[in-house]
């Protein structure tokens, strides 16, 4: 039983698997159709009033995707995130790891990775889904862009984990963790008011999957791409680093 | 009687000890939790470490495994960290676990190679092998102790720290613990803390008095009951007791006399020679009818009190 397959197994039996497909796969679902008919949906409540919107397109069927599981969806990798996470809570669980391994990393990692695979998997699952009904639905998407859409929005949710990873660092308990890593996802776009840094910032990877649909050069990416990739790294950095002086 | 507790010498040609503090101290925002703390444990001892609740008892423990750090003072390891094992007063495990999982991961975190036997082992050892495979979110507060021992058996530690390790079970677990610790002397050094003070009578060699963060003494335990203790009497007497009770009180080599019970008197006295020959006669002249008198066993809870008190 090494620490691997515990994270293994915390995400088989606390069902937090299902959590993520779940949310994930319903959103890839449900986007498509909402873009799809949502002229209709929008006319049966709008009563006398006319309802004309325009055409839907494929990307229109991924931008209903993405708009609702980047919060909804996030907030639920958040929250599985740090219940793995919350490592030192409580204190005699803490002791039983911490008094057996020295060195935090060794129980940082498993953690860190198994969560990630798990939300990059359940993301790619939500977004074949979201790919399927696309064109079904609305029209074909160039897979070339689709791919590489989907390893920056990935790569953002890398990022996310890691945010979560340095809250946990700060706080112990899950309910504290999620809403400090929560507004810092909030907080960093707004880093975008400042206009220089607008096209650096890892959020930018969030409007990434549609952006190349509709033809954005990829090398617009490489910039907040690497921001994030630098950013998740020191933030785990910094996690570990707080982590291994923390007293129980 | 507070004198600060000195480092005994090992003997020549002893082993040096396991652990070994100096001038250990920690303080929490301005409270003092450990101060000038000089622990020795010598190897292959059953150390008790005994001391009211807030003497600072886990806070040295802690220190000790490297749970918290230390504001002053260096503590000195003679094995690795990964030879020290802790059992907390209450162990909590992932609730999703079985029982068996728990030990198993118990081993690997300590760098030990797989092994089911010893995994069956040390689930065995402490009455566990029946609930093996039952996912330990469902144990009752006894089970996870037991289970907490599992998960330090498991690493075949040269070092064994129990924090108050007989405090929620009920009799019986509480029995399989005590043989279970003194099944280990000579060959894991273990260091408990407790403030049942009859377990630690009975299964400690060595022992350690705490209180506000200080260690007022440390030794083998037959020093801390033969040198510290007043000496006492038990006597047995059919009732009433009430006259005798005021005639022993009035005597002047009497210190304390104490109700035990219904029939019985714990005598102590200023000294043994003068209760050897008032006592008889003290009794005689209050009328007393007697039915034994014996030397008053000394007990740890007697010595931590005149300790402590």
């Amino acid at each position: 039983m090494s620490l691997w397959r515990l994270e293994w197994l915390r995400l088989l039996r606390t069902r937090s698997w299902i959590a993520l497909a779940a949310v994930f796969l319903f959103f890839g679902l449900l986007g498509p159709i909402t873009a799809r008919y949502m002229e209709q949906i929008l006319q049966r409540f709008a009563g006398e009033v006319s309802v004309i919107l325009p055409p839907p397109t494929p990307a229109s069927g991924l931008e209903q995707y993405l708009g609702n599981v980047m919060q909804i969806g996030l907030l639920v990798v958040l929250a599985v995130a740090a219940g793995a996470l919350a490592f030192d809570q409580p204190v005699e669980r803490a002791a039983f790891y911490r008094s057996r391994v020295r060195r935090v990393g060794r129980l940082l990692a498993p953690r860190v990775a198994v969560v990630t695979l798990a939300t990059i998997a359940a993301f790619v699952v939500g977004t074949l889904g979201a790919w399927y009904e696309t064109v079904v639905l609305l029209g074909d998407l160039p897979a070339g862009a689709m791919l590489l859409g989907m390893l920056l929005t990935s790569l953002y949710l890398a990022f996310a984990v890691a945010v979560t990873a340095a809250a946990a660092s700060f706080v112990r308990t899950p309910l504290a963790i999620v809403p400090i890593a929560a507004g810092v996802l909030i907080a960093v776009p707004l880093l975008g008011l400042l206009g220089a840094l607008r096209d650096w910032l890892p959020s930018v990877l969030l409007g990434s999957l549609v952006g190349l649909v509709v033809g954005v050069p990829p090398v617009e990416y490489l910039r907040p791409a690497l921001v994030t990739l630098g950013a998740a790294a020191g933030l785990l950095w910094l996690a570990a680093a707080r982590l291994e002086r923390r007293e129980l | 009687m507070t004198a600060a507790a000195s480092p005994p010498a090992p003997a020549a040609g002893a082993a040096p000890p396991i652990v070994t503090t100096r001038g250990l101290g920690k303080v929490y925002a301005g409270v003092t939790a450990l101060a000038d703390v000089d622990l020795v444990v010598p190897r292959g001892a059953v150390y008790g470490l005994v001391g009211p609740n807030g003497a600072g008892k886990t806070t040295l423990l802690s220190i000790l495994v490297g749970l918290r750090q230390a504001t002053s003072g260096s503590v000195d390891l003679a094995v690795g960290p990964e030879r020290v094992a802790l059992v907390p007063d209450t162990p909590s495990f992932e609730p999703w676990l079985t029982a068996r999982e728990v030990v198993a991961l118990a081993r690997s975190l300590v760098g030990l190679a797989p092994s089911a036997e010893a995994v069956s082992s040390a689930l065995r050892l402490t009455r566990l092998a029946d609930a093996a495979d039952r996912a330990c979110g469902g144990f009752s507060r006894g089970m996870l102790q037991r289970l907490g021992l599992a998960a330090a058996m498991v690493g075949e530690p040269t070092l064994l720290v129990l924090d108050e390790p007989a405090a929620a079970l009920d009799p019986a677990g509480r029995r399989d613990v005590l043989d279970l610790v003194a099944d280990l002397r000579g060959r894991t050094t273990v260091l408990f803390s407790s403030h049942i003070l009859a377990d630690v009578q009975q299964v400690c060699d060595t022992i350690g008095i705490l209180r506000g963060g200080r260690l007022l003494f440390q030794g083998p335990t037959r020093d801390l009951l033969a040198g510290k203790a007043a000496p006492a009497f038990t006597v047995r007497l059919r009732q009433p007791l009430d006259g005798v009770v005021a005639a022993l009180e009035a005597a002047h080599w009497v210190h304390v006399v104490e109700r035990d019970g219904l029939d019985r008197l714990r005598v102590t006295v200023a000294s043994v020679d003068l209760a050897e020959s008032e006592l008889v006669r003290t009794l005689a002249d209050a009328g007393a009818r007697v039915v034994g008198i014996a030397p008053a066993e000394v007990d740890l809870e007697h010595v931590f009190l005149e300790l402590t008190g």
